[in-house]
């Protein structure tokens, strides 16, 4: 935060607008959004059909969580799509072999978590760019799964209690929701009361600064990536229950899908700061506008752009803030609108 | 003389690397070395070479555009839909209209809504998918009898197809611009230091606007020649094709940091991409071994470029 900044935060219209925006905004946006679908759209007020939009946040939802992580850290992972496509790959097949499902989810999971390590280690040992570690695996990883299955053919299993976890229920909860609401609290609360959090904030929002304060920046990065895994393994294991099915050409576009709900959710792509209710209340906000738009019988390409404008739209409204505010303030000083400007870029 | 090795190394890097391959291959089986085979690799290459052409222009200022595969799909619909009613030279040039502008679209979001590149293109790739998808309604547009479109793909000139002409072309004419233009000098500049260059005067916005709208046509004339191979156009041509087209720049040996670019190593680049996958094919290996090795060269690649500055006793030292 430059010097600039502080004195501006003094005045408090500027700061504390963003952040209240950063924080809570889409979780608002969404309330708002249920309440009016509610009343206005036909059948959405339908339990079944509500339980189902939350069911079906969960799946881009728990991938989402991992990334959520990293991007604070001030990376991402592109590979996710990939790694959740082998990975559930790989817990399916298991599970019609042995028909264990506690050993179907260790093998997702592990399998998931082992990509992340390979990236880690990619980007910590061998310093290449993780933009370009997780693209070139984002290629290998893909490739792997279709080598493993020989050429596509999806593996099946329907045994109850493995396609329970993705579409059943507890206590009247969709199990994968359950699953997201705790992946959240429990990363949430990793990031903000132990020193593993607190590295993974410090390293997001100065790398050097971390590195020279004494952070373990390297295993932290490490770890961050393994983590990353670990939350598209859970993803990959809901995925492959809902569908009773995985092929290794699972979700493409998966990676762009995540990243954009995690930003979406107020998170910034330039590390450091970052808002797993955020997250969260973004995957469902996606999953609501395309179950509203299904009722309405829009068809499926509004719904993409939709979802583009939705995306371009919360993220341009604090660039339109500082506008306007550089715009009057510019009247009083320019000292001030230089530096309004400056950070405006920095975003 | 070590020095000057390593300066050769670092520049020739991709074209060694490139002719060692297709030596290699050439062993491995002879046909690889037809003239047909090689203008075949080259016609392939061509294709994301075009669209990482433009590419090239936007890292080099330190910004991303995923939104190209999207453009190239909008923009070759609206000109294979234009053909029968306005002509082929007429659609081609609003093929390129509808590019660029979306390109103007992007930069415009950047500068003056202030979103990320990064963010602005992922949404802008979502719409302009949309839209390419509304545009034609989902369904698979043909052109029936009116094979003049060909003229993107299929004729030849001096016996070389026009999509390896077009693409040297534009190499050639955004190196020039780069390495000899005040455009182009405006461009390394806000790579290298954004706040540098925006204190120092340069029209930061307006360069932005420029590099967009060119990424924007280069995406759009790829999209044209793909549909004019094949003779069709649907909503869903070149899907997934941004992260091929960024691999081949990072490939080509630009940096993503921003600040330098290198027009040959991103044709390299593709070449290199094309012929590998052309050898696999040749040598009967399953297609889906490809995706693999594309993944496998990209992060040799760099790991052997970032190796300059590389010391393997810090590993040592570090596990001991």
């Amino acid at each position: 935060m430059s010097v600039a900044e502080q004195t501006k935060s003094s005045s408090f219209e500027n700061l504390d607008w963003d952040v209240l925006w950063e924080r809570y905004g889409i979780a608002t946006v969404l309330l708002v959004g249920w309440i009016f679908a509610y009343f206005f759209v036909p059948k959405f007020s339908n339990p079944d059909n509500m339980l189902n939009v939350i069911r079906q946040s969960a799946f881009v939802g728990c991938a989402a969580v991992g990334m959520t992580v990293a991007i604070i850290s001030g990376t991402f992972d592109l590979s996710v799509g990939s790694t959740l496509a082998l990975s559930a790959y790989l817990g399916v097949m298991v599970v019609s072999k042995t028909e264990s499902v506690p050993l179907a989810m260790l093998t997702t999971i592990l399998a998931a978590m082992a990509v992340g390590a390979i990236n880690g280690f990619l980007v910590t040992r061998i310093k290449i760019p993780a933009f370009i570690t997780t693209l070139g695996m984002l290629y290998i990883v893909r490739g792997l799964s279709f080598i493993i299955s020989k050429g596509g053919e999806p593996v099946r299993y329907n045994g109850k209690a493995f396609t329970w976890w993705g579409n059943g229920s507890l206590f009247g909860i969709p199990t994968p929701f359950l699953v997201l609401i705790l992946s959240a609290l429990v990363t949430w609360f990793i990031l903000t009361r132990t020193a593993f959090g607190r590295y993974v904030f410090s390293i997001g929002t100065n790398n050097n600064a971390a590195k020279v304060a004494g952070v373990p920046v390297d295993s932290t990065t490490t770890w961050i990536f393994i983590v990353v895994g670990l939350f598209t393994g859970v993803s990959a294991f809901l995925i492959g229950s809902r569908l009773y099915s995985a092929g290794p050409g699972l979700e493409p576009g998966f990676e762009l899908n995540v990243i954009s709900a995690v930003v979406l959710g107020g998170t910034r792509l330039a590390g450091g700061r970052g808002s797993m209710l955020g997250t969260v209340a973004a995957c469902i906000l996606y999953a609501t506008m395309g179950n509203i738009l299904n009722l309405l019988h829009a068809d499926a390409f509004v719904q993409r752009v939709a979802v583009g404008l939705v995306l371009l739209l919360a993220l341009s409204i604090e660039g339109i803030r500082q506008r306007l505010f550089e715009r009057a303030s510019r009247q009083i000083s320019t000292v001030d609108s230089e530096a309004n400007s400056e950070d405006g870029k920095e975003v | 003389m070590k020095n000057i090795l390593a300066k050769f190394w670092k520049s020739y890097s991709i074209g060694v690397v490139v002719v060692v391959v297709g030596i290699v291959l050439s062993f491995l089986t002879p046909r690889f070395i037809s003239l047909d085979n090689l203008l075949n690799v080259m016609t392939n290459a061509s294709l994301v070479a075009i669209m990482g052409l433009g590419m090239t222009l936007a890292i080099a200022s330190g910004n991303f555009d995923l939104s190209v595969g999207s453009t190239a799909a909008l923009a070759g619909c609206v000109s294979f839909s234009l053909v029968p009613s306005i002509g082929v030279t007429a659609s081609i040039a609003a093929g390129l209209v509808v590019g660029a502008v979306v390109g103007l679209i992007n930069g415009l979001i950047i500068t003056e809504l202030r979103v990320p590149a990064f963010i602005a293109t992922l949404g802008m790739m979502t719409i302009v998918r949309g839209a390419a998808l509304i545009y034609t309604d989902g369904k698979d547009l043909y052109l029936f009898g009116q094979t003049e479109y060909k003229v993107l793909s299929g004729t030849y000139l001096f016996g070389i197809p026009t999509p390896i002409l077009f693409a040297v072309g534009i190499s050639l004419l955004l190196g020039f611009i780069v390495s000899q233009t005040r455009f182009g000098r405006h461009i390394l500049a806000i790579g290298s230091n954004f706040l540098a260059a925006q204190r120092s005067g340069i029209p930061t916005s307006r360069v932005i606007w420029m590099i967009f709208s060119i990424v924007g046509a280069t995406a759009a004339l790829s999209g044209m020649i793909l549909s004019s191979q094949v003779l069709t156009a649907n909503g869903r041509l070149a899907t997934g094709i941004e992260l091929s087209a960024i691999a081949v720049v990072v490939l080509g040996g630009t940096a993503l940091s921003g600040g330098q670019s290198t027009m040959v190593g991103t044709l390299l680049g593709a070449l290199l991409i094309s012929m590998v996958n052309n050898g696999l094919n040749l040598l009967n290996v399953p297609i889906f071994y490809q995706e693999l090795t594309v993944g496998v060269l990209m992060l040799g690649a760099l790991a052997v470029n970032i190796g300059q500055g590389f010391d393997i006793r810090s590993i040592l030292r570090r596990q001991a």
